[in-house]
């Protein structure tokens, strides 16, 4: 099996412009990742973080 | 809307509790047992307590049993109150719970007997590697059924990392076990050399990353919060952190093999992913670090703070020194040294056992409904368990880099100043030093122990945690000019998809072009299978854990060569499976052992492996007699050989069955050679078919020095 594999993958061309496509793909990738995270609202992320503490509010905890 | 009551399952989060702390306390006694057999090789007690099958025993116990039982721990407590909702199946938990149990109970039998696939982590052998495989999808389901039936709308960013975690340790897990038995328990890999070599530190180097980290992490984002009460420093930090983590982790593997016969892209692309790490790692740290801001007085008096503190900031210390030591000039002075060992304490006993025994002090109370029984006490495992790791740390920095310079140390007259063994000698003081550190660690969690038992013994576990909590709502109307990020936050199975994503582009670019071998590999002509006798021996090799203290991988420096021969080319590994460069040298290195200078009669080797300090003296090797008393296996030979075929390495065809009767032909020259030397040894033994694999090894390359590029 890992034969035919081997076999397949070695007729692949060009095979050393993957690396720059995906290193490209992920810069823009990240530069966007940025500008929306930047883009969030302060309350909508107080909101999120508050996510582990507001236990008391909605539940009725025995503890 | 109608709130629904619903129940917190505690009892299995109690049980992993439980778990982490017992196998948490024998892997450090594995441990500490080991560090002290480098100091009193005495200590190396019949065969399967020896040093070479302990070691693995230490480090799969450490991550997958400590650390592993650690994880659920936090993650069955958070993922619940996360969710607002019981896990999804108690079967699913049970299950979970009792087989990974089972699975580490089978690891603590197969190693000490001997029974290791001889890559680092990754030693279980195949039967154990599909036990794993299927527990870790009962966890995964068990998760996702429980985010799917969750009534918070959100994911918080602890179950992303909690879903990164899942998704890849499951492709790494796949991936490394690839591997072709041969017998109900053994088999060899399916990689050979060095592409094995870059599968293995590809999955060892995510090991840390997506077992030692990320769950960790993701404990962290919830227990931190917890214990401090008050929300993380940053969301938005957190976010960043998560994706540029993922990301950049998993194409860092190739910097433990700096240097090496791994062709140049692959160093170089580790090199660079692996500086790129720092950013994501100290974002999180200083996020982590910066939840506390304005409450940092607390941190004086609440034991759970200070230990989380010194966690993430061990945390930040490892990953400072880790893009570090991927430089090629640092990883040239720190590699096959103790500085590793050093570094990988500090994340080991800093980052994850600090932050496990915080969450500990945290959860169990809780979840029994009742105070610590010593917060003094506690104060007291804080102590030996910061002290240990100093105790641990520092002489392990010493040793490895004084060490490195002995390795390199010329004499005016250009010879090497230092053999071997006298590193070796200097070195014992600092491994003592270094069992105290781990000592004082081990006391302090059975202080823990002791602690833990007096605070539940008359206390009653809240088996079941009454919760309320509205339900979703079915349908959600999507607002319009959506943040993207909240569409993702929303959706766990295109989280995990996305995540796949990330990781597999960074898998894919890593692995696959290696596996061109042809223009990747260059192959040398001159470089032949092993014979039937020599493939025995390495088996033995492999089964014995030599690797955890030889390397067979001579590095390009000048120290390096006049010590070893010349350095090592990737081609002389192609029919290696596995491949056993490895990654400490508390030994000499053994690439070349058969040739050159290094050469080496029978008789010397027999005596050497039955008692090494006869020959060596002052050497810490353990003793190898039981070798002249056992009898080689022969009847695997046909099935190994049919295998290594299958694997592609050009055996004649019908070759298996003539190779017991070459086997024995060779077996008799070596019985012939140390007649003469006046050793009486029967040819059927196994100490001989080790002979001759160490014989053989480096003999290919001197050969002919003709190597053929093949592109």
């Amino acid at each position: 099996m890992f034969k035919f594999i081997k076999q397949y993958v070695e007729s692949i061309d060009n095979v050393n412009i993957y690396p720059m496509i995906s290193l490209l793909i992920f810069f823009l990738f990240f530069v966007i990742l940025l500008f929306m995270v930047k883009k969030m609202s302060k309350e909508r992320l107080s909101e999120l973080s508050n996510i582990p503490l507001d236990k008391e509010e909605n539940t009725n905890s025995t503890l | 809307m109608q709130v629904e009551k619903f129940y917190y399952d505690n009892r299995i989060v109690r049980n992993f509790a439980y778990a982490t702390m017992i196998w948490g306390a024998v892997g450090m006694l594995a441990g500490l047992w080991v560090a002290l057999q480098l100091v009193f090789p005495q200590l190396n007690i019949t065969q399967y307590a020896s040093f070479g099958r302990l070691r693995p025993l230490h480090t799969n116990a450490v991550i997958f049993a400590f650390v592993g039982n650690g994880i659920f721990m936090g993650v069955y407590y958070s993922l619940q109150r996360l969710c607002k909702a019981r896990m999804f199946s108690d079967k699913l938990s049970n299950i979970h719970f009792w087989g990974w149990q089972l699975i580490i109970v089978a690891a603590a039998i197969t190693l000490p007997l001997g029974l290791s696939n001889g890559a680092e982590y990754a030693e279980l052998i195949w039967p154990i590697d599909l036990a794993i495989t299927v527990i870790w999808v009962v966890f995964g389901w068990n998760i996702f059924g429980t985010i799917i039936k969750r009534r918070e709308k959100h994911l918080y960013v602890a179950i992303w990392f909690y879903i990164a975690t899942f998704v890849t340790v499951a492709v790494l897990h796949i991936v490394r076990s690839g591997e072709l038995p041969y017998t109900w328990l053994k088999s060899y890999s399916w990689y050979a050399g060095v592409q094995d070599a870059l599968v293995q530190w590809w999955y060892g180097h995510n090991a840390v990353a997506f077992f030692l980290t990320t769950p960790y992490l993701g404990l962290m984002y919830y227990f931190l919060p917890k214990a401090a009460n008050r929300p993380v420093y940053s969301y938005r930090l957190s976010i960043i952190h998560f994706w540029a983590l993922i990301f950049l982790y998993i194409w860092a593997g190739p910097h433990h093999l700096l240097y090496t016969a791994l062709p140049n892209w692959a160093q170089s692309l580790g090199i660079v992913f692996s500086f790129m790490l720092i950013f994501p790692s100290w974002g999180g740290m200083i996020n982590g670090l910066l939840t506390l801001r304005g409450a940092w007085d607390r941190v004086r008096d609440d034991v759970v703070l200070k230990f989380m503190v010194v966690a993430v900031t061990a945390y930040g210390m490892a990953t400072f020194e880790g893009p570090m030591l991927s430089l090629k000039s640092v990883s040239a002075i720190s590699h096959y040294t103790d500085w590793i060992i050093a570094h990988v304490h500090v994340g080991a006993l800093g980052w994850n056992g600090m932050l496990t025994f915080g969450v500990l002090y945290w959860l169990i109370p809780r979840i029994f409904k009742t105070e610590l029984y010593s917060k003094k006490l506690a104060g007291r495992h804080f102590w030996l368990a910061t002290l240990g790791i100093l105790f641990y740390t520092i002489p392990m920095y010493w040793a490895g880099i004084q060490q490195s310079l002995m390795w390199k140390q010329f004499t005016e007259a250009g010879q090497l100043k230092y053999t071997f063994l006298e590193t070796v000698t200097y070195m014992r003081p600092f491994y003592a030093m270094r069992s105290l550190g781990g000592t004082l660690y081990l006391v302090g969690v059975f202080f823990m122990f002791y602690n833990m038992y007096k605070t539940v013994k008359n206390a009653k576990l809240v088996a079941n945690e009454e919760a309320e909590a509205a339900p979703l709502a079915k349908e959600y109307v999507a607002h319009k000019g959506e943040h993207w990020h909240r569409w993702i936050e929303r959706r766990p199975v295109q989280l995990m998809i996305l995540s796949l994503v990330v990781i597999l582009i960074g898998g894919a670019i890593e692995l696959v072009p290696t596996f061109l071998i042809k223009s990747n590999v260059p192959t040398i002509s001159s470089v032949k299978p092993y014979t039937a006798l020599e493939l025995q021996g390495r088996d033995i090799y492999v089964r014995e854990g030599c690797y955890t203290c030889h390397s067979q991988m001579i590095r390009p420096f000048r120290s390096e060569t006049e010590r070893y021969g010349e350095y090592s080319k990737a081609g002389e590994f192609v029919y290696d499976h596995p491949f056993q460069w490895g990654s400490k040298r508390i030994g000499p290195d053994l690439a070349r052992e058969g040739s050159g200078n290094l050469k080496k009669s029978d008789g010397w080797h027999f005596r050497h492996l039955r008692e090494p300090s006869s020959m060596s003296e002052g050497s810490i090797m353990p003793p190898y007699a039981f070798m002249i008393e056992q009898n080689l296996d022969t009847t695997t030979t046909v099935a190994k050989i049919k295998a290594m075929q299958t694997l592609g390495v050009p055996y004649a065809k019908g070759y298996e069955y003539q190779a017991n009767n070459d086997l024995m032909m060779q077996a008799n020259s070596v019985r012939i050679n140390l007649k003469m030397e006046g050793i009486q040894v029967p040819a059927n033994k196994e100490i001989i078919a080790l002979i001759a694999y160490l014989q053989r090894l480096g003999t290919d390359i001197s050969k002919s020095k003709t190597i053929n590029k093949n592109n």
